[in-house]
């Protein structure tokens, strides 16, 4: 990367900004900040950031609006900040265009791990990435392959589309929403059961470890992720 | 007391008087001699020159009897409009006391204080239609001749020969804050009546003659005065109390009325109170009865209830007593209540029962040592006296079955030889007689002893069959059988009736018993007045409705036989008796025409609720008797009311305290367990930025690592301070979704990444477990508390195991550690609020909250959860949860096949 990626945080509490700006500077982002909603939206039309970090609670409009009003005109990608405990408020930001979420309190390395990915994610929607790797596990879309290491994975057409499904969106957060709604169908969307069983199989199939974290990360109330990193 | 006694400081009891007319309105009362003497004109010129200084007038209602002077100064005053009431197709016009009420002005004219209303009025006497106004803080102008005084009633009639019915109790007089005499001397007064400025001309004459003659006038005009002279003496006297004046009291007198069953009792009250007023004395009217005698319920026209009736409208204080030596009684009375004057009313009666019966008043006479008695006489008018109350039974089949047994005795005598003989026949018929007595009381065996006279005459007396009497002595034996069965039956018939009141009394002494008893065993409102409704029906034998205060109105709490509506005149009796705190409806003095008659519930403070009883049939009013049953109800319920108050109250103290206790077992647990993160974060950060060129690279890491785990510390104590908010509030939303547990563990020991300890803990999970349905977000809750307490409180522990395992129906989720377990007197305590195992004021950090919470969390989600230590290594600790695994809902045959 030549040019620092510009970051647009909005967030009101000028003590997650000061330290947002430090942390993010450091890491090679190029701040730009934020206190409102309509702030943000001025921001993201006129110096066109690359990526954005939106705290859902702000004094002036729900950042869910935000979200809302950036979407009918912008691609960029939306890491949400919000608070444990408050899923539905995720999945909610999620389903409108959100392409990931920061639990608060939150360690920085997350943060980076989200922003990380969502710009990887976007780049490969710009050039069509058929294969996707997240450590020995080796996912080939195109030709419906999975293999780890030099072994060949064989998946029912359900687990594939699953593992597809988040493999597409590697380091990203899927909702279970949308995970159903494309592997079953929208009349199964509720269904959650459903996903938790063809995870579970799913995972048995492509973990090498019992032991370790799978990976196919839950993340409580919301979705699953599929790990793309390290 | 003496006169140096006298205190010289003002008397409470007088300035308390002057404090309670605060808020009343005031009253003025235009005092004349007689009709005609110009009180209707001085009120109204009063109420012209209260106008122009301002104040709003209105005239409520004034009589002008078509004079054309006082018609005259009614011009340009604000008169209220009459109500029109249809009284038996007549129509009258009365004064409207609720328009008066809603209007609320400054002060008001009520001319003729005496008057009485028509019967649909609130009120049936015009003076009480006065009291309300004043009641509602309205001034009150009024008008009063003064034959009209209770008190001078009888003195009035004596003088004039006429008698007035429309009376108005001394009181009134009394509490007037301004009397104003209108005077005119009789000649005057006759001169104007001539003119026909008092009466209609046509009137005049009948008028005069009657009433209007110098000697009366002169008389009433007398009267007049002194009532007025005596008012300002009693002014002044209250006001030199009031304010501490030293001065010649009155001889300290007392005056004692007796009244008991005689019609010259109301007579002796009205004297009592006269004597009162001259001597300014208190006086006392004392009920005596002797035992025994008022076994037979007591009825309204009874000369004592009228009498003490009368007392209590004329002010006095109201004892009684009872006792077999009468004289004896008063006297000790008297003499305990310093008592200077004694007042017994007496009708004159025949002179064979003067000499019989040694009258009560020649008792006290004769045995008054040094107290004055005052004995009144009134002749008797025809049957004045009350003596025999003799109840005619009901109905046909006493009189019917009377004569079947006399007829029964009349046969037996005749068809059974060896019973005729005289004496077994008078023996047989006096059984009848006596059967008669005691089954159907003293009217039928009367009745019953003449026909058995008859019939022995006709039946067995020579010559038979006929009514004649041949020998004297069989006439002797016939009288003295009729005065035996008389006597005999009338004994048996008083007995029976004297044996029926003592049933009934011990009936209701019985069902008050049983009532407080049952109200001692109540604790809830709603029970207690149900119980007060059914027995208030029992006591009145009628239907009892309890009406209870709430927030500011009246609603209808119970009644028995059920009823949940009341009609107008029922509610409006029961918020008068509520707002008065007085009885009202029917056998009252308020709303007398109503169907309900309401008595107010009153605890100490306040007026709590109003009892009713519901008119039967045509009855004019409740029998003292039962009134008298009603308000020991009263007492009762008030009683028990006020218990359970109190025992709400205290109930909500200790709730109170308790709360008081856990908020305060929370701040200090709360600041105890925040402090303890921020200050290694706050040490850990400033060390790092003021020494940081000596640290080393290991130390700079350990402190970070502080920092982050102090951090997230912090941020797990947030959540259960959140989430015990919410168990507390009840507002607890548990989202039930299917769960699998291995995501679970994952992401409850994930939560401990940066714990240096975190090395201990061991994942442990089958292959495949059920699902279970739970709150994720609050399940893992739970697990990171019982994580974070064995990393905390287990010591000597070197593996935390967190596993998961079917065990049976249900999935087990267990963190179980080897450290040195829990003493087992703690293990009960575990799951209490702001119990910690190890606690001290040096304690490590833990508000003795988690396990609590966690309890809570997991019971709202249907699961259980158990401690158990040692475990079966003998070491350690072992929490475990619990859940139902449900239905697994995917078939099989969805789950696909292979690619």
């Amino acid at each position: 990367m030549t040019a620092p990626t510009r970051v647009l945080v909005v967030d009101d509490e000028p003590q997650i900004l000061r330290f947002l700006r430090a942390s993010l500077s450091a890491s090679g982002f190029e701040v730009m900040e934020a206190a409102t909603g309509a702030e943000a939206l001025k921001h993201a039309a006129g110096d066109a950031p690359e990526i954005v970090v939106l705290d859902l609670g702000l004094p002036d409009m729900d950042g869910k609006e935000v979200i809302k009003k950036l979407r009918e005109w912008s691609e960029v990608p939306i890491i949400v900040l919000s608070a444990r405990a408050r899923e539905a408020e995720k999945v909610e930001a999620l389903d409108l265009g959100a392409d990931d979420y920061v639990s608060k309190p939150f360690g920085i390395a997350e943060l980076l791990a989200r922003l990380r990915a969502a710009l990887r994610h976007r780049m490969r929607r710009q050039g069509e990435v058929p294969v996707v790797k997240a450590g020995d596990l080796k996912v080939d879309v195109a030709r419906r392959k999975v293999t780890r290491g030099e072994t060949e994975i064989r998946l029912t057409p359900k687990e594939f589309d699953l593992l597809r499904l988040l493999a597409l969106n590697a380091g990203k957060v899927v909702t279970h929403r949308q995970l159903l709604e494309t592997v079953w169908g929208p009349a199964h969307r509720d269904d959650t059961a459903y996903l938790r069983v063809f995870i579970g199989q799913l995972r048995r199939k492509i973990d090498a470890d019992d032991a370790a974290p799978s990976c196919i990360e839950n993340a409580a109330g919301v979705g699953y992720r599929l790990r793309d990193e390290e | 007391m003496s006169l140096s006694d006298e205190p010289l400081r003002p008397e409470p009891e007088a300035l308390l008087k002057e404090a309670g007319r605060a808020n009343r309105g005031r009253l003025k009362i235009y005092l004349g001699m007689a009709p005609g003497v110009g009180k209707t004109y001085a009120m109204l010129e009063g109420a012209r020159a209260a106008t122009a200084a301002g104040r709003h007038v209105v005239v409520g209602i004034v009589e002008t009897h078509g004079r054309a002077e006082t018609a005259g100064l009614l011009q340009g005053l604000d008169v209220l409009p009459r109500q029109s009431i249809s009284h038996r197709g007549h129509k009258l016009e009365e004064f409207d006391l609720a328009a008066a009420l809603a209007r609320r002005p400054d002060l008001i004219l009520v001319d003729e204080l005496a008057h009485t209303n028509a019967p649909d009025c609130l009120h049936p006497k015009r003076w009480q239609d006065v009291e309300e106004l004043l009641f509602a803080g309205i001034d009150v102008h009024t008008t009063l001749n003064v034959q009209h005084l209770e008190s001078l009633n009888d003195a009035v009639a004596r003088i004039t020969g006429v008698r007035v019915r429309e009376t108005v109790p001394d009181r009134i007089l009394e509490q007037a804050d301004e009397v104003e005499l209108v005077d005119l001397t009789p000649t005057e007064l006759v001169e104007r009546l001539h003119q026909g400025k008092v009466y209609a001309p046509e009137l005049a004459g009948r008028a005069l003659e009657k009433f209007f003659n110098p000697g009366n006038l002169a008389a009433l005009r007398e009267m007049a005065l002194r009532r007025t002279a005596d008012r300002v003496d009693d002014q002044v006297t209250g006001y030199m109390r009031a304010h501490g004046i030293e001065g010649p009291w009155p001889v300290n007198e007392r005056i004692l009325v007796c009244i008991g069953r005689d019609p010259a009792s109301a007579l002796a009250v009205r004297a009592g109170r006269r004597l009162a007023d001259q001597l300014q004395a208190p006086w006392i009217v004392l009920h005596v009865e002797r035992p025994g005698v008022p076994l037979t319920l007591p009825r309204d026209d009874d000369p004592a209830e009228v009498a003490l009736k009368l007392a209590a409208d004329l002010g006095a204080r109201v004892e009684r007593l009872a006792g077999r030596d009468l004289p004896g009684e008063i006297l000790r009375f008297a003499r305990r209540s310093n008592v200077s004057q004694i007042i017994i009313g007496r009708s004159r009666a025949s002179w064979l029962k003067e000499i019989l019966r040694r009258s009560l008043a020649h008792e006290l006479v004769r045995r008054s040592n040094g107290i004055a008695v005052h004995v009144l006489t009134q002749q008797v008018a025809s049957g004045g006296i009350p003596r025999l109350r003799l109840r005619l039974p009901a109905g046909w089949l006493p009189w019917v079955a009377s004569m079947a047994a006399i007829g029964l005795a009349v046969l037996a005598g005749d068809v059974i030889p060896d019973l005729n003989r005289p004496g077994n026949i008078s023996l047989l018929l006096l059984g009848a007689v006596l059967f008669s007595a005691v089954t159907f009381g003293r009217v039928v065996s009367a009745a019953a002893s003449v026909v058995a006279f008859l019939a022995y005459d006709f039946f067995f007396l020579d010559p038979l069959l006929t009514f004649h009497i041949t020998h004297w002595a069989d006439f002797v034996t016939l009288l003295i059988f009729l005065v035996t069965a008389i006597v005999t039956g009338t004994l048996a018939g008083i007995v029976r009736e004297q044996a029926e009141a003592a049933q009934a009394r011990i009936k209701s002494t019985r069902a008050l018993y049983d009532f407080s008893r049952r109200l001692g065993a109540t604790f809830r409102l709603d029970d207690l007045l149900h119980a007060v409704a059914i027995h208030a029906n029992r006591v009145a034998d009628r239907q009892a409705m309890v009406l209870l205060v709430e927030g500011e109105a009246l609603s209808i709490s119970h009644a028995w036989p059920p009823e949940d509506q009341l009609d107008a005149s029922g509610w409006a009796a029961a918020r008068w008796a509520r707002e008065h705190a007085e009885p009202a409806g029917y056998g009252t003095d308020t709303l007398p025409r109503s169907d309900w008659h309401f008595r107010p519930m009153r605890t100490k403070d306040a007026v709590i609720g109003v009892i009713g009883i519901r008119r039967t049939g045509e009855e004019r009013g409740p029998s003292l008797e039962m009134l008298r049953s009603l308000d020991a109800v009263l007492d009762q319920a008030a009683v028990a009311i006020e218990r359970i108050a109190f025992a709400e109250e205290a109930a909500k103290v200790e709730a109170l305290h308790a709360t008081d206790r856990l908020r305060n077992a929370l701040l200090s647990s709360i600041s105890h367990d925040l402090r303890t993160p921020l200050t290694s974060i706050l040490g850990s950060a400033t060390t790092l930025r003021q020494q940081d060129a000596r640290l080393d690279e290991a130390a700079r890491a350990e402190l970070l690592s502080t920092i982050e785990q102090e951090a997230d510390r912090l941020d797990r104590f947030v959540a259960d301070l959140l989430n015990m908010t919410r168990l507390e509030a009840g507002a607890l939303e548990t989202k039930s979704d299917w769960i699998d547990v291995s995501d679970l563990l994952d992401s409850a020991i994930r939560r401990f990444a940066r714990e240096p300890k975190a090395g201990m803990l061991r994942r442990k999970l089958p292959g495949s477990l059920p699902l279970i349905k739970a709150d994720f977000v609050l399940l893992e809750n739970v697990l990171v508390n019982l994580i974070d307490n064995a990393l905390k409180h287990a010591a000597g522990a070197t593996l935390i195991e967190v596993a998961a395992r079917p065990a049976g129906h249900r999935l087990e989720i267990a963190v179980t550690d080897d450290g040195a377990g829990i003493a087992a007197a703690a293990l009960p305590h575990l799951f209490d609020k702001f119990y910690s195992g190890d606690r001290s004021d040096s304690g490590r950090a833990g508000a003795g909250l988690g396990l609590s919470i966690c309890k809570g969390l997991v019971e709202a989600m249907g699961g259980t959860i158990a401690v158990a230590s040692p475990t079966e290594t003998g070491r350690g600790a072992r929490f475990a949860v619990s859940f139902a695994v449900p239905q697994q809902p995917v078939p099989a045959a969805e789950l696909g096949a292979e690619a």
